[in-house]
């Protein structure tokens, strides 16, 4: 007597009755009604057509948007080369280093211009990079809780570090001022907005200050990432809404770029009297303090300023892929109708 | 499990924890380990006395079992009848299902893998994360386990809790206990009908013989009944046994698993010693029949018995394609380290670009402010980067595969086709693991009896006096059974209840008592399920389906036996002697004698078992002494006391003889002697004069008020049934056998009785078997014998042709033989009966060198043997029958449709030659066109030469096959059913029979390479007579030096080592008994449904299978090569930009469902299809599913995707402020839109199911991205994805991206598919297609196929005929033909060959047209079979030819300026050589054929006609619609 024909036995008891005939449904007879779709020529080639089709429009609109976009770069690293060489040696830390670069807008830039700086060979993706920070003090709940912050948790005196990890410290810190030159002697700083260039998450989900009544206090027990000139509660000493874990530029920096050539958004252009339509035409340039090295490690910097659209900015790659995509797919098609073609007429004349 | 006592538990525990599976090897090694130890027999005491070591008496009987005293007495370990087949206990489950589990190498990887996590230095992701999959696989695999182990617990709690009688010392009675409990040494009392708790010594029977009767067929497989003896001194014993006065003690051998041996000893009391042996012991697992009331001792318990030693449970076995997939995971696991080591250079290089004195801002210090060497850096980055890209090795695979091989084992369970009503069984799985490995089978290895044909043994017709009684009403009601069988298949579908299943032979009310009996008594007993269970085996255990009894006589013939009785009535009367009958009547009256006396056929009556004769009323054997002859043939009848003595010591030196020998009913022998010996000084058995003469009313059948009606004949073999219940029907009947005689029931003669002086039993050597007799009416001494027409035939007297009667005596054996020819023709088995009258002396001389011969020690089988010879010659034939071993149904059509699949087939059985060639003919495994070179040798020598011969015969036919087999075609006119399989792709058809001894030869290690080129060369193998063994060996031979894959089909326990051997074994159950079932890996219930079970669901599961896996390595390498390509971004430093709770839950969660889906449900091809055309099963023999190639192809595909999923989004967002995790989230969102619509891809068939499957998994992706996005913002260090996904989705790039990126990543492979299957579309796409007809019009189609198809041969043949015929009206009526049904190219090409061709016979050039392309276009026969429906088309009506004609339009083939079309361009190369073959071929059969003199004329005529068809065709049909059907059907004529 085997377990087997025990089952057997069981199952015949369960069931009361003797039958053990399997039940008629679709389903158990793998009968379920079902679609064949069968690939060959005459069955895809409509849609083949149709999405070569889209993908050509689709291709052309997206090239079409790309080309509106006004964007101009302007890296900043040789040109500043005096102060790229002072801040490799990290006894000049202290040191100030401005720069200033003077450059030409031919076009207008209409409508909201975006400024970003931009950092090529910063690999900010680096693994154990990415993980050196914790989210929970960016919170403001436990601000001494430096945990994964490894290895810029604490100071030597064990006093944590505010914002701790790898991130914080190694944050951008120059800042970039623009100014335009309507005529030759006239300069108007450009006024630049530092608000709303984050996630809105970001700053009201993600970083909050520590709850104190002022922000000092708040950050009272920890001490600034050694890499950093000022503590984080006077990061922007203009407005005092924009300090702590709150600023802009942290939280902007804290969110870690995808690739290591990357830009991130610094400022937007306050749409006020001239610059109301955007940027106009003419002669600009940057006041730059020159503060994060980069030539250690070959990279470089640069400001950008573009303007946006519905399909991002000056990238013309989408639309050159999917005009491509639409072109092939139209050959594919063409070549397949062909061999449809070829292979209907034979077996019409064959088979009558 | 863990119920009872622990003390109990420890003793058995370690004897018994093992018994399933792996385990068992080291359960064998303990109990030899332990024989060694101990000495090599078991003794065995009464429970009821005290101890033998002389301690405390046995007190308590009922709360203390005797297992304390055994081991207190510490000599013996016995087990305990307890069944424990579970692996696990409460407590051990966890640690042992775990080390069980970690014995798969890939969960000790994982595991690792997910432990090295924990390491700072190397972590990936957050350790407990990464446990989680480890886990989640773990905790799948071990409830599974935990499952199967809890059912088996159940059943075998069920098993323990049966009821029994066990004798109590206390109450002095049998009482009830459960099967557990019973002991080694107790006392068990058994009923009719029950079934067998342990193995057990039989003490005593209410049979008056003290025999008991039991059906093994749960061992063995055996259906007929067996008959066991008491222990002889217990035989004699007058009053009731009684338990308590059992002081004996029974020495016997260790538990052994073989179930036809059983030595021992018993010692009695008084130091007398007897032998016992296995006719003594009732097994476990057998049931009890007609016999009231047993009672035995138990020698072995639980898992100490025959059955459960040989029960060795389920095995593990591997399928092929998973062996393939280990090596591709192999593979993987290469390309991993490949790609780690890449990396781990990678990030060793880049940091050092930057040297040790330029750190750049973003590298990391080490927490004491160093920094990493770039070496130490590479080595701990290329663990970490094996944790990251670990997907690549499918961590879900073996899960999935898991998943996906119970879903279609269910599937299969649940098939209505594979479910047989009759039996009320469906297929099982047993081995849950090879279900694919159906798909790609090679050989089958078949069983014959009982697996083609039914084991139903039908009197079908006979020859008496060389008169043929062709039993016309007898075919057709076998015709109508069938009919009756298919009838009630229909009319209630659901099967019915036990009541209903008695009815069905409803006007055998016997049956119907006898079933209600049995289960009353099992609900007695309380297990209603084990006696619906009998009652089913119950059917099949006696022969004696209605179909078999009832059997119609031959008008003429019983006529003529009426007229026989008549005479012989009249003779009696007068008193005149027999000899006046006319000798054909005389023939007619022997013939029917010989069948009803013949045998070994017991009486019994069903529903009451025979009852304990306490005065026995008559007690003799066949002659056993020369003295015991004189007694009984000398008048007076003297007996003395020294002739009694002088038998005695004359047989006690026979005494010593084994049970072997076929001769004598050994038995009777046995129990006589020893008898004597016991110095039972009874002189021998009283006689009594009741023996001879007529004897109406006496007997003890009368006494017990039987009616003939009632009565069962059960016999050793089928077919000797067959002939007593054939006999029956002549109304002579066999209504009683005694060891000494048999009583017959004659027509207006009554009752006669027929000392029964001696049987010669059948033996495979002599092929017969003879009865000696005592004529009641003449007193003459009679042989009958019975027999292979071969021996029969030689044996027979030789007869002077002088003489009229001589000369008459030769035309009738002429006659006889012409008869049996046609039988065998007809694959029946035939049987001629022969007789020899012996005078007094004759028989006083043979006697006497007989007995002799018995006694003689040494060569007695030979003596013996001669001694028979001796008897049986100069035989006068007296008749021959035929009878039909019913082919199971449908099995000649399955074994057309497994060849064409492919499959070559080999039958393999015991039976003698001429049976299995007579089968094989009917079954059409052999054709009788065919060449058949058969094997007999006699030594290793001749075998060697022989198949030296025949090969080069083989070779030297093959080489000049091409020719010569279209000749043959042409002259014959038939076409072949088959298709030349594969390896003979050209050969002709040859089959192969050979016998075991030469079998036996050929296996040797010189020659077995010699016969398996031979052996495959040839259509169709058939090895007769041989062993299980050698059925193994053949099958382990094809295996092993072939390398194919085999599958064994049997159904009894001569099939089990071959079942065990094969790659695949399958199991018939239903038919016989179990043992087969418990070694097979699927069971069937009938023959037929190994078609739908290998084409429809072996190719299914393959195909599945293969695919997932393919798709799962596919999937596993893109999406870990997204990783890969990321790693040149960000120095090599292993990080993801896929958030690493993506990565954990993609192929657990995202990704898992479609594919499980697609790997359950998805057909490649619909089942009709694989059916109808079962070349598509090749594709699972080639493998072309699954090839080495299409790894690597998909690894490349799996490359390319995953650039174009990379780089497109690393294009699209370059230069932007996008951060890591939004970035990862696009690619994520882009693999898995890729993944799944690839999955699409490769899916043949949508239903609902895979439609939700893939919906789900994108929104789950979109609900789990969007909730874990929002869910918390500083849950999930160290990645922060917070409102990315949200972020995204608004964000028309994202969408974008997507878009392109799938389409592009998708479309070779979708070019690919759409070109491939546009113009090299495969078989399998063909059939695909052609399911695209639409069910309905294809399934008409399939009737008219499936109508066609049985007739086979014969039918191909006489439609051949017909249409010749048709051919003389034909060029009248074409035009209102072609008019009346629309599209009807074949039969208007027909009908036009035939006017055009006028003096060629149109069916004849079709043929030759076939021939020709059968062998390159893979349309199957059935098409030609529409094609010879075309012709005579017109009679079957129009629906008929319209559904033909789409398919037989294909048959238009002769398109020759088509092929050449084909051929001229290079893409269609390989399909244009085949065709131009096929039109060289078909050119040159024409040529050398028979229409050598209009060969030339016909070429044109093929051209004329193939014009003329086009031109008709168009003009008749019109619109797209026929365009459509041509576009379809020329696609088909690739196939």
């Amino acid at each position: 007597m085997s377990h087997q024909e025990s089952q057997e036995m069981k199952s015949n008891n369960c069931q009361g009755l003797p039958s053990r005939m399997p039940d008629n449904t679709a389903f158990q007879q793998q009968q379920l009604p079902a679609w064949r779709p069968s690939l060959t020529a005459r069955a895809v080639l409509p849609g083949f057509f149709t999405t070569g089709v889209f993908f050509l429009s689709m291709g052309i609109l997206l090239i079409l948007s790309a080309k509106s976009v006004k964007e101009i770069e302007i890296t900043y690293t040789d040109i500043c080369s005096n102060c790229s060489k002072l801040r490799e040696n990290a006894s000049n830390f202290y040191k100030e280093c401005t720069c200033s670069i003077s450059f030409f807008i031919p076009e207008k830039m209409p409508g909201n211009v975006y400024m970003y700086y931009k950092l090529y060979n910063f690999y900010q993706n680096y693994r154990r990079y990415i993980i050196s920070r914790n989210n929970r003090q960016l919170l403001g709940e436990d601000i001494t809780n430096v945990e994964n912050c490894a290895p810029f948790q604490r100071v030597s005196n064990d006093i944590p570090i505010a914002p701790c990890g790898a991130i914080a410290n190694s944050m951008f810190n120059d800042t970039i001022l623009l100014s335009y030159y309507p005529n030759s002697s006239t300069r108007i700083n450009v006024p630049l907005l530092s608000s709303d260039i984050t996630w809105w998450t970001d700053k009201h989900v993600k970083f909050q200050n520590p709850k104190s009544s002022n922000l000092a206090s708040a950050f009272a027990g920890t001490v600034k990432p050694p890499y950093w000139r000022k503590p984080v509660y006077q990061l922007d000493q203009g407005n005092p809404e924009n300090n702590g874990f709150l600023n802009s530029d942290f939280i902007v920096w804290m969110r870690v770029a995808a690739l290591p050539t990357f830009k991130k958004l610094y400022r937007r252009i306050h749409r006020i009297q001239q610059f109301a339509d955007g940027l106009p035409a003419g002669n600009y340039s940057l006041d730059i303090s020159y503060n994060f090295p980069v030539t250690l490690f070959k990279g470089e910097k640069g400001v950008v300023l573009s303007t946006v659209m519905w399909s991002g900015g000056k990238n013309f790659f989408l639309g050159i892929a999917y005009t491509t995509t639409g072109a092939v797919t139209w050959l594919a098609a063409f070549s397949m109708t062909a061999v449809h073609l070829k292979l209907k007429k034979k077996k019409a004349f064959f088979q009558c | 499990m863990g119920t009872d006592g622990g003390a109990r538990r420890k003793n058995t525990a370690a004897r018994e924890e093992g018994d399933q599976g792996q385990e068992e090897p080291r359960r064998h090694r303990q109990q030899r380990r332990r024989r060694r130890r101990e000495s090599k027999t078991r003794t065995v005491r009464s429970n009821l006395l005290p101890p033998p070591g002389g301690g405390e008496p046995d007190v308590a009987v009922k709360g203390a079992p005797h297992r304390w005293r055994w081991s207190q007495g510490g000599s013996q370990h016995l087990a305990d009848n307890r069944l424990k087949t579970t692996k696990y206990t409460v407590l051990s489950f966890l640690p042992k299902n775990l080390f069980e589990q970690f014995h798969r190498l890939a969960n000790v990887y994982f595991v690792l893998i997910a432990l090295c996590n924990f390491v700072p230095v190397l972590n990936a992701f957050q350790p407990e994360l990464a446990l989680a999959p480890v886990l989640f696989i773990l905790a799948v695999t071990a409830i599974k386990d935990l499952w199967e182990d809890y059912s088996r617990h159940r059943s075998d709690h069920e098993i323990n809790h049966l009821d029994c009688l066990v004798y109590c010392r206390d109450e002095k009675k049998f009482v009830n206990r459960y099967w557990k409990e019973v002991r080694v040494g107790d006392f068990v009392q058994l009923r009719c009908n029950e079934i067998i708790p342990a193995d057990i010594l039989l003490l005593s029977s209410s049979d008056p013989d003290g025999l008991c009767h039991i059906e093994t067929a749960n061992l063995d497989g055996e259906t007929n009944l067996k008959q066991r003896q008491v222990v002889r001194e217990f035989l004699e014993l007058d009053a009731e046994f009684n338990p308590l006065k059992f002081t004996s003690i029974i020495e016997c051998e260790k538990p052994n698993n073989d179930l036809r041996r059983f030595r021992g000893n018993i010692i009695h009391e008084n130091g007398k010693k007897a032998a016992l042996y296995k006719e003594n012991l009732l097994l476990r697992g057998c049931t009890i029949r007609n016999t009231e009331e047993v009672t035995g001792i138990v020698i072995y318990a639980g898992h100490e018995t025959k059955a459960l030693l040989n029960n060795s449970g389920p095995r593990y076995k591997r399928s092929k394609l998973e062996r393939q997939m280990n090596m591709d995971v192999l593979w993987c696991v290469l390309i991993l380290i490949v790609m780690c080591l890449f990396s781990a250079i990678g990030h060793g290089l880049w940091v050092r670009q930057y040297g040790d004195r330029k750190k750049p801002l973003f590298d990391v210090p080490q927490s004491d402010g160093s920094y990493l060497s770039p070496v130490l850096a590479a080595v701990y980055l290329f663990l970490t980067m094996i944790i990251v890209l670990q997907v690549l090795i499918p961590i879900s695979l073996y899960v999935s595969i898991e998943i996906v091989k119970i879903c279609q084992v269910f599937f299969i369970h649940q098939d209505k086709e594979l479910y047989d009503e009759e039996t009320d069984s469906k297929l099982q799985c047993r081995a849950l693991n090879i279900t694919e490995d159906l798909g790609q089978i090679q050989y089958i290895f078949s069983d014959k009896t009982g697996t083609l044909t039914e084991n139903k043994m039908v009197f079908r017709r006979c020859t008496v006096s060389g008169i043929e009684y062709s039993h016309d009403a007898n075919a057709r009601r076998i015709a109508m059974y069938q009919e009756a069988d298919s009838e009630e298949d229909e009319a209630a579908p659901k099967g019915g209840t036990l009541s209903r299943r008695g009815s069905i032979g409803s006007h055998q009310s016997v049956k119907v008592v006898h079933r209600t009996q049995s289960t009353k008594s099992h609900r007695r007993t309380g297990s209603r399920a084990e006696a619906k269970r009998a009652s089913i085996l119950s059917k099949h255990t006696a022969f004696s389906s209605p179909m078999e009894k009832d059997i119609t006589p031959d008008p003429k013939l019983f006529e003529k036996v009426n007229e026989c009785a008549r005479c012989l009535e009249i003779m009696r009367n007068q008193e005149k002697s027999l000899s006046h009958l006319t000798p054909e009547l005389a023939d007619i009256f022997d013939f029917f004698i010989a069948l009803t006396i013949c045998n070994t056929v017991v009486v019994t009556a069903p529903n009451q078992p025979r009852h304990k004769v306490r005065v026995r009323f008559e007690l003799k054997s066949p002659v056993k002494t020369i003295e015991d002859f004189i007694r009984r043939f000398t008048p007076s009848r003297l007996t003395s006391g020294s002739n009694s003595g002088s038998s005695s010591s004359l047989s006690t030196s026979k005494s010593t003889h084994k049970t072997g020998s076929s001769f004598l009913s050994t038995l009777s022998t046995e129990s006589t002697l020893l008898k004597l010996e016991a110095g039972l000084t009874h002189s021998s058995p009283k006689m009594n004069n009741n023996g001879y003469g007529v004897q109406p009313g006496g007997g003890w059948a009368t006494e017990n008020g039987l009616k003939e009606g009632e009565l069962r004949y059960e016999a050793e073999s089928p077919d000797e049934a067959a002939l007593v219940y054939a006999a029956r029907a002549y109304n002579c009947s066999l209504v009683g056998r005694l060891p000494d005689q048999v009583s017959v029931e004659l027509p207006h003669l009554g009752r006669l009785t027929f000392e029964l002086l001696h049987t010669l039993g059948f033996d495979s050597i002599r092929k017969r078997m003879s009865v000696v007799i005592r004529h009641p009416l003449t007193d003459e001494i009679n042989v009958y014998t019975k027999g292979a027409d071969s021996v029969i035939m030689d044996l027979l007297l030789p007869c002077s042709s002088d003489d009229s009667r001589g000369k008459h005596q030769k035309k009738i054996q002429s006659k006889t033989q012409n008869y049996l020819n046609l039988y065998a023709v007809d694959g029946l088995r035939t049987l001629c009966i022969a007789k020899k009258v012996l005078s007094k002396e004759e028989y006083a001389c043979w006697l006497q060198s007989h007995l002799e011969a018995e006694s003689s020690l040494e060569n007695r089988d030979e003596l013996l043997f001669q001694s028979a010879i001796r008897l049986e010659t100069n035989l006068h034939l007296l008749g021959a029958t035929g009878i039909e071993d019913r082919l199971q149904d449908g099995v000649p059509e399955t074994i057309a449709n497994l060849r064409q699949a492919g499959l070559q087939i080999w039958v393999l059985t015991g039976d003698k030659q001429e049976t299995a060639v007579n089968i094989a003919y009917a079954c059409k495994l052999l054709d009788h066109d065919e060449e058949i070179i058969t094997l007999n040798a006699e030594s290793q020598e001749t075998c060697a030469a022989l198949l030296e011969q025949c090969l080069y015969y083989v070779e030297s036919k093959f080489s000049d096959s091409g020719v010569k087999k279209s000749l043959g075609k042409v002259n014959v006119g038939v076409t072949s059913l088959h298709p030349p399989s594969p390896s003979a792709a050209a050969c002709p058809n040859l089959g192969l029979v050979i016998d075991g001894k030469t079998l036996a030869y050929a296996l040797d290690r010189t020659l077995e390479d010699k016969f398996l080129s031979l052996a495959r060369r040839c259509r169709s193998v058939l090895c007769c007579r041989s062993t299980p063994l050698q059925k193994s060996m053949v099958v382990k031979l094809v295996r092993n030096k072939l390398k194919a894959m085999t599958l064994a089909i049997g159904d009894g326990a001569n099939d089990v080592s071959m079942i065990q051997v094969a790659d695949v074994g399958v199991g018939i159950s239903g038919q016989e008994g179990m043992q087969a079932v418990m070694a097979s890996d699927f069971a069937v219930p009938r023959f037929r449904q190994l078609e739908k079970l290998l084409l429809v669901h072996g190719h299914w599961c393959y195909s599945r299978l293969a695919n997932m896996v393919l798709y799962f390595f596919y999937k596993n390498a893109m999406f870990v090569a997204l990783l890969f390509w990321y790693q040149f971004y960000c120095g090599f430093s292993a990080s993801s930009m896929i958030d690493q709770w993506f990565l954990i839950f993609f192929n657990l969660l995202f990704s898992s469902l479609p594919q499980l889906i697609t790997g359950v449900l998805d057909k490649d091809v619909p089942a009709e299809i694989l059916v109808t055309v079962p070349q598509l099963y090749k594709s699972g023999q080639n493998m072309e599913e699954y090839q080495p190639h299409m790894f690597w192809m998909n690894m490349i595909d799996a490359t390319y995707q995953s650039l174009v999923c990379f780089f497109i989004p690393y294009f699209a967002y370059r230069d932007s402020d996008v951060d890591i995790f939004s970035w990862g989230t696009v690619i994520m969102t882009i693999a898995l839109f890729t993944i799944i619509l690839h999955l699409g891809i490769e899916t043949k068939t949508w239903t609902w199911l895979h439609w939700t499957a893939c919906g789900f998994s994108i929104l789950v992706f979109f609900i789990v991205a969007l909730v874990y996005n929002a869910s918390c913002s500083t849950c999930f260090p160290p990645s922060n994805p917070y409102w990315t996904m949200q972020r995204l989705m608004g964000d028309p790039m994202f969408y974008l991206t997507t878009i392109i990126s799938s389409v592009v990543a998708l479309l070779p492979r979708f070019l690919y598919r759409t070109f491939q299957g546009t113009l090299f579309p495969t078989q399998l796409q063909l059939g695909r297609q052609l399911a695209r007809w639409g069910p309905k019009e294809f399934s008409v189609h399939k009737d008219t196929i499936s109508q066609q198809h049985p007739i086979g041969e014969q039918g191909l043949q006489s439609s051949a005929s017909k249409g010749s015929d048709n051919s003389g009206p034909h060029p009248q009526d074409h035009s209102p033909l072609a008019s009346q049904s629309g599209h009807q190219p074949a039969s208007v090409t027909e009908s036009r060959s035939a006017h055009r061709t006028a003096n060629v016979n149109a069916q004849s050039l079709k043929n030759t047209m076939m021939d020709s392309l059968r062998g390159h276009s893979l349309v199957p026969q059935r098409l030609e079979g529409a094609v010879q429906e075309g012709p005579s088309g017109d009679s079957e009506g129009e629906s008929s030819t319209k559904e033909v004609s789409p398919l037989s339009s294909i048959l238009d083939l002769p398109d020759f300026s088509l092929l050449n079309w084909i051929s001229s361009t290079p893409l269609f190369n390989g399909f244009g050589r085949a065709f131009r073959l096929s039109q060289s071929s078909l050119q040159t059969d024409v040529l050398g054929g028979t229409f050598f003199s209009v060969g030339s004329q016909l070429d044109q005529d093929l051209k004329g006609l193939k014009r003329e068809t086009s031109d008709c065709f168009q003009e008749k049909v019109k619109g797209t619609s026929a365009v459509c059907h041509n576009s379809e059907n020329l696609e088909t004529t690739f196939l």
